[in-house]
């Protein structure tokens, strides 16, 4: 089924490395909106409905407004090249559950070059965190320069794994040409906030009609002139121009 | 636009990168392993499945191509194929591969009275939306049951090599082995049109697996 123009849903990807906290990044959501927006949650889970299983205890959500997709091992695959099982499973989850305000969709925690394709979410979070070491900001990759929006995750632990929060911020700042950068941590009420609002801002976007999908990419950036730098959401149509190398 | 030849059309239903969420199936490959068939005995599960489960899946798509092609109702081909598949669990995965599928196949032929009639029955499970494809796409009886039994050796190889990793040359040959096995299964059920022929060839133990499968808490393939 195409999407209509007016769905009323906003699709919600959350991705990143294993272990910097998708999990815990959506149970603070839903925490934090289930008292004033309709939620669900899709999790791809690599080998287990672990995840699903941590956020229907969390006691966050209804349990049944949470459900597994399994990807046969091929996590990345799910939510990027053959997306029709995590389609499939978001629009079972807003018909049997309409309206819905808000699917986020968390994924199979994979590696630094795993994002969502722009048909399955209308926006994405990418998350690393500080005990990932400093410099995985600096390294780069479609998740992490061209996400909608960075999270920095953990940075309560910074003191303890030699990692300086403020500079991670800023080296991520750097790559990302201007998109978003959250510094989170559970501990610190005014991130919490700051993410809270971000999302609001996401919502209130896809239902004035402002916010367009847009693909971080697998490749590196590339240049076709100056006015399109860095762009991910533009018509690739000249991309199979004979002359155009990647 | 001229319509594209059936051999071609076969080619592209067969594509297992076709978005149909292929990588999500193991074709119950996956508990069988788990409940301790040896690696080297995937190409015997193959055969057993083509010999049993499989065929009714074949039978069910080519008697579904005959009414769709007759214009008789398609509701007694579903509920046959349901008698012959007594896995719950198997039957909520021909369903939600049969939804996969419709996806599909409404977008390539929007136009095709088959799709419709699939699309408007409850859940229609995958051999009864790949006949609505095999209509549209003018494939004959016996390449449309040969399409069902290629696409489940090359579901079953392909997991397992995700699950027991093996160089894929070796792969490859067990799926041309088993090609001989297909034709035989696609010409025995190709002159099927009526749903009391379609065979009960039921597989307990496969069956047993794919309802261990529905409830184990891991797992890597959906089915």
């Amino acid at each position: 089924m195409p999407d209509s123009p007016t769905r009323r849903t906003l699709r919600l990807g959350v991705c990143g490395p294993v272990g910097t906290g998708k999990s815990s990044l959506i149970a603070m959501l839903c925490r934090e909106l289930a008292d004033r927006l309709s939620l669900g949650v899709i999790t791809n889970d690599i080998y287990t409905d672990e995840d699903a299983r941590f956020l229907r205890s969390a006691g966050v959500l209804d349990p049944a407004r949470i459900r597994a997709v399994e990807t046969g091992a091929c996590p990345h695959t799910a939510i990027r090249d053959d997306i029709t099982a995590n389609l499939m499973a978001v629009e079972d989850l807003e018909a049997d559950f309409a309206p819905l305000d808000l699917v986020l969709v968390e994924s199979g925690g994979d590696n630094l070059t795993a994002t969502f394709s722009p048909a399955l979410v209308d926006t994405q979070i990418f998350l690393i965190d500080v005990a990932g070491g400093g410099d995985v900001a600096r390294k780069g990759g479609p998740g992490i320069t061209r996400a909608d929006l960075l999270v920095v995750n953990k940075t309560d632990l910074g003191p303890y794994v030699g990692v300086d929060p403020a500079q991670m911020v800023s080296d991520a700042g750097s790559v990302r040409d201007g998109r978003p950068v959250i510094a989170l941590s559970a501990h610190d009420p005014a991130s919490i906030a700051e993410l809270v609002a971000w999302v609001i801002g996401r919502l209130a976007a896809h239902r004035d009609g402002s916010l367009h999908p847009a693909d971080p990419g697998p490749m590196a950036p590339h240049s076709h002139g100056p006015s399109h730098e860095g762009h991910g959401d533009h018509d690739h149509d000249h991309a199979l121009a004979a002359d155009h190398v990647h | 636009m001229s319509a594209p030849s059936a051999g071609l059309v076969a080619h592209l239903l067969a594509d297992a990168r076709l978005p149909v969420a292929g990588h999500t199936q193991s074709a119950t490959l996956e508990p069988a392993l788990v409940a301790g068939l040896p690696a080297d005995r995937i190409p015997d599960y193959v055969r057993l499945r083509l010999r049993t489960v499989t065929r009714v899946e074949a039978a069910t798509a080519v008697v579904a191509l005959s009414h769709q092609r007759s214009g008789r109702d398609l509701r007694p081909v579903v509920e046959a194929w349901q008698a012959r598949t007594p896995s719950a669990a198997m039957r909520a995965t021909a369903r939600t591969q049969g939804k996969a599928l419709l996806r599909l196949v409404a977008r390539l032929w929007p136009e095709s009275a088959a799709v419709h009639a699939v699309a408007a029955l409850s859940a229609p499970p995958r051999p009864i939306v790949l006949a609505a494809a095999a209509d549209a796409g003018g494939l004959s009886p016996v390449a449309l049951a040969g399409l069902v039994g290629y696409d489940d050796v090359q579901t079953v190889i392909s997991a397992a090599l995700k699950l027991t990793p093996m160089d894929p040359v070796v792969a490859a040959q067990w799926v041309h082995h088993a090609l001989p096995e297909v034709d035989t299964l696609a010409v025995a059920v190709a002159t099927l049109t009526r749903p009391g022929g379609i065979p009960a060839s039921g597989a307990p133990q496969i069956e047993a697996w794919a309802e261990a499968h529905a409830v184990t808490p891991r797992r890597l393939f959906s089915a």
